[in-house]
């Protein structure tokens, strides 16, 4: 590792500033010892409650009405449901006691109905009288909590739903809604989330850059064959673990629209998102920067007739908590933390690299992880978004196949002996994935670190079906939130442009795309308004 | 050799290295001699540290320690209180003491 640690710095450790400013005695009640040392600063256990349930409500409730920022006296008036993200790790065992605790537990179930009176805050106690008070209400009227179990991914790794069945199931208020990672290639998954099922299912070609995609007939693989498929074909060992993140959040964020949630809360502390801010840039995810701190997902259209679409806020209340603070509440309050298990390998990825480097630093210089933290978060990608990518679903940036060659050392003579072998001529034929992703996602699927590419050495081969054996290892399938934007119902172009109707179809119906050869052009053409537009 | 008496707990996923046991009670040595040529000194969490390495520990040495102290990500409470201000690794245990370690390293 050529990282430096900062502990191994013999300069470091000589000039480290103690661990606290001046005295032992609690900063705020400045009568009691203190019992924890936070980026410098003292508490006393009896400060250190309030003080933590302050940070996750202030990073929490300004979000909650649907214009963000409102007047703050208003009463908390979310537009839908709640679903909690729950991996069992430190940040979401905190954030479920702390949910629980500040708005379901000694509350009355919600009135339905239109807006709630606001009280000041000076009279938070002693309002008994008050025939409605909100405070005293749940400020959701449901809650659930999901979890996306991931051992499916991992041959060997224990499947620990029932234990996390046990934490969700002590609250009484929170439904407990059990997923695998492998319902991203699920159907059933797909529909139960009242989402049209796709006509069809699609592979793609991994080997090749422009991610040529294909109709499959793969519909015997099960779910989790498929998913075994998809992660056995990514290129590098990093590619996995930010994989299995962006599948996790976007089973989060479709089972948050179908239980009718306006919030996904997110166990993220201030330690952990540091870790994924700065991973995220280091594997190109530069321009979804602030959607990691914060964003607002909008489904794609589901292609259901009449269905009001309404958007998911995503919301980190542990945003401004070190892990530190996590392990102090769920200590001091009995929490049982499940943990997750360590994804193998992930010590060498970039993702476990940073995670050493943070927790080094954050030992040592306590300030500076949340410095970096909050100037993640004021970063804001200078281009507009150009689109919405087809895999993560985050706003991808304009242009991201002429940025791409900018950068790139590749020359006309290296794409044709692309490791794949595919003769351009096929490719201006065949539609591809790259166009609709964004470049983090691209760069996931086709970055080769050390491993190389096992079908250079095979020579050249047409891979234009999926009934031809010898090119399957290739082919991997597709989402099915992915198939479904670019092969569902929902037709953007024919809803608005009656002339379209004919190439709309042609993308819609499994019977027609068999028998009409699209060009490049007209297929892209057909799909243009709902995919990202590359030719600025 | 006289000995003192401590409550040693651990937390958030660490009792997976320690026998999947969460509550020790243990036994050390007031005074160890760190060298042969060194007069004997209290026993400190830093000795501490590396007692439980020696009888406790039952795999994987570098999730507990790294550069002769704690590995990063791991909180120590003496007593309720964080070790960071009780000296850290010099604060001189005395009997009845009661030692958490607790991992914050199991992420979101
Ligand atoms: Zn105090
Ligand atoms: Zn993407």
């Amino acid at each position: 590792m050529s990282c430096e640690n900062p502990t191994t710095d013999p300069d470091a450790l000589m000039n480290r500033r103690p661990k606290f400013d001046k005295a032992k005695t609690c900063i705020k009640c400045k009568i009691a010892e203190g019992n924890i040392v936070i980026r410098h600063a003292v508490y006393c256990k009896d400060c250190f409650f309030p003080l933590l349930k302050t940070k996750f409500k202030r990073s929490l409730e300004p979000f909650v009405n649907r214009l963000p920022n409102g007047p703050r006296k208003k009463a908390l008036n979310p537009s839908g449901n709640l679903l909690i993200g729950f991996s069992g790790g430190l940040g979401s065992t905190v954030l479920l006691d702390l949910v629980h605790k500040s708005y379901f537990s000694h509350r009355k179930p919600r009135e339905s109905g239109g807006e709630v009176e606001a009280v000041p805050e000076q009279q938070e106690t002693g309002a008994g009288d008050r025939y409605r008070d909100p405070r005293q209400e749940r400020v959701w009227k449901k809650a659930a909590v999901c979890y996306v179990e991931v051992a499916g991914a991992f041959p060997g790794m224990k499947d620990r739903t029932e234990d996390i069945q046990r934490i969700v199931e002590s609250y009484d208020d929170f439904e407990f809604v059990p997923l695998k990672i492998e319902d991203a290639f699920n159907g059933e998954w797909w529909e139960s989330v009242d989402q049209c099922p796709s006509s069809s299912l699609l592979n793609f070609d991994i080997s090749n850059e422009e991610l040529p995609f294909f109709q499959s007939d793969s519909t015997r693989l099960t779910p989790l064959e498929r998913l075994h498929t998809y992660l056995s074909r990514l290129p590098s060992p990093t590619a996995i673990p930010s994989t299995i993140r962006t599948l996790t959040r976007l089973l989060l964020l479709y089972t948050a629209h179908s239980t009718s949630s306006s919030h996904l809360l997110l166990g993220t502390s201030l330690t952990s998102l540091s870790i994924s801010l700065i991973a995220s840039v280091a594997m190109g995810g530069g321009f979804g920067v602030s959607e990691e701190v914060q964003e607002e997902w909008i489904p794609p259209r589901s292609g259901i007739e009449g269905r009001k679409e309404v958007g998911v806020r995503v919301v980190r209340p542990l945003r401004d908590v070190v892990n530190k603070e996590c392990a102090t509440w769920a200590w001091w309050n009995g929490l049982t933390v499940v943990g997750q298990e360590t994804v193998p390998g992930f010590k060498q990825t970039i993702g476990g690299l940073t995670k050493d480097f943070i927790i080094g630093l954050e030992r040592d210089y306590p300030s500076t992880v949340s410095a970096i933290a909050r100037t993640c978060g004021k970063l804001t990608p200078k281009d507009e978004a150009g689109g919405q990518c087809v895999m993560c679903q985050r706003p991808a940036q304009r242009g991201m196949e002429i940025w791409k060659q900018r950068i790139s050392v590749r020359s006309l003579a290296d794409l044709e002996e692309a490791p794949s072998g595919i003769p351009i001529g096929t490719q201006e034929n065949q539609p591809s994935l790259s166009p609709y992703l964004c470049y983090a996602c691209h760069a996931t699927m086709t970055s080769k670190s050390s491993r190389a590419n096992p079908s250079s050495t095979n020579g050249p081969k047409l891979p234009t079906s999926t009934s031809d054996s010898k090119t399957v290892s290739n082919l991997v399938p597709l989402p099915v939130w992915v198939t479904a934007r670019l092969f569902g119902p929902a037709d953007k172009v024919q809803a608005e442009d009656p002339s379209r109707e004919g190439s709309g179809d042609a993308l819609r119906d499994g019977e027609v795309w068999r028998n009409v050869e699209l060009g490049r052009e007209e297929m892209r053409t057909a799909v243009k308004d709902f995919l990202l537009d590359q030719d600025e | 050799m006289l000995t003192i008496s401590l409550k040693i707990e651990f937390a958030g996923g660490l009792e997976l290295l320690f026998s999947n046991q969460r509550s020790h009670r243990i036994s050390i040595p007031s005074n160890p001699a760190s060298t042969p040529n060194e007069p004997p000194k209290r026993a400190d969490i830093t000795y501490l540290i590396h007692w439980l390495k020696d009888n406790l520990l039952k795999e994987r040495v570098e999730l507990f320690i790294e550069n002769g102290t704690v590995r990063p990500g791991i909180l120590v409470l003496v007593n309720d209180t964080d070790w960071e201000l009780e000296g850290e690794g010099s604060y001189e245990l005395m009997d009845g003491d009661e030692i958490v370690f607790i991992s914050t390293l199991h992420g979101g």
